[in-house]
């Protein structure tokens, strides 16, 4: 099975060239950090309520995606809530990212390819070779958002993400976006971890918008 | 955890007391899963015994609820003491589990 962040990565792939979907990085970075934290959770090291995230089990769970941030929640001295572990995660978002990366590149999911613009700044492609696991995962977001079923944890926490970078832009045409409007919002909800990602990501939203204004 | 079983006006009625958090809710989604018979038409957690639930406790009252939706089975909480109703409207809980006020009145929902 993959790890949150594997999933992510798969989803913000163009599936016809392995490029990356035009989607906004800072977005991206919340969803890494949030998607950490939701494995962490079905992990059963964390759990959260609506004002704090509590250390359950400070055991590394040998996965070295998730291990950095189980070391620093488990370092910290004073008690945060999600949205902070949110927001400090996403720090090493990059790191996050390369590593899910590296790791669909070694599970034969996808390759890696350089590409050089004007021969001098390196593009990289990640074109999908076996293209089994992305399907599963549409799968199951579509499963959930066309109908009225209870979804399970796994699936509410994709869906949740997805949204947060704005993956359903990609994912689905306008109106059948505009249909599913509702029970995205409905779903991403059910999760605490999914709800501080997307607080998160309105919160740098709505400073790169009072930027703009302030810069016109 | 404890969880008081028994089976009411033909509904399984379960009573968990305590927290339903990341140390105990495995056990409850266990024991609610070895209580619920395969012939139960309806379940109702009656929550007021409870303090506290956290995103764990919530994850088991909702993979119970899926097993139950899966096979045309009634689900409902009743209840719900103040700290547990706030966590259980934020997270939305509300829309697609069926939340009454009191036992009676959970038991008569499902029951029709």
């Amino acid at each position: 099975m993959l790890c949150f962040a594997e999933e992510i990565m798969l989803l913000l792939l163009d599936d016809r060239d392995g490029s990356f979907l035009p989607v906004p990085s800072s977005s991206v970075r919340s969803a890494l950090a949030g998607a950490v934290l939701m494995d962490l959770a079905l992990a059963n090291r964390i759990d959260t309520d609506l004002h704090s995230l509590i250390l359950v089990d400070d055991k590394p769970t040998g996965d070295a995606l998730l291990d950095p941030t189980l070391a620093r929640i488990a370092e910290s001295e004073q008690a945060h809530d999600a949205h902070h572990w949110v927001q400090r995660t996403s720090d090493h978002a990059d790191e996050i990212r390369q590593s899910a990366l590296d790791r669909l590149v070694e599970r034969g999911i996808l390759n890696r390819e350089e590409d050089r613009f004007l021969w001098v700044f390196r593009s990289r492609r990640y074109p999908t070779v076996d293209g089994t696991a992305e399907r599963e995962v549409k799968l199951r977001i579509m499963g959930v958002l066309l109908s009225d079923e209870i979804p399970d944890p796994r699936d509410i926490a994709i869906i949740g993400l997805s949204d947060a970078c704005g993956l359903f832009d990609h994912m689905l045409a306008p109106p059948e976006l505009a249909q599913a409007r509702g029970r995205i919002d409905q779903v991403r909800k059910f999760d605490l971890i999914g709800q501080s990602v997307a607080n998160v990501v309105e919160q740098i939203d709505e400073l790169n918008r009072l930027r703009a204004r302030s810069d016109l | 955890m404890e969880v008081r079983m028994e089976r009411r006006e033909g509904a399984l009625l379960a009573v968990p007391e305590g927290r339903i958090d990341s140390a105990t809710a495995r056990d409850f989604e266990s024991k609610m899963k070895a209580a619920i018979q395969d012939d139960d038409r309806a379940v109702v957690v009656n929550l007021s015994q409870l303090s506290y639930i956290s995103s764990a406790g919530l994850r088991a009252v909702l993979v119970i609820a899926k097993g139950l939706w899966r096979r045309d089975a009634s689900f409902a909480l009743c209840a719900l003491p103040d700290t547990v109703r706030e966590i259980v409207q934020l997270s939305g809980f509300d829309k697609i589990i069926q939340i009454h006020g009191s036992e009676v009145e959970a038991l008569d929902a499902v029951g029709n």
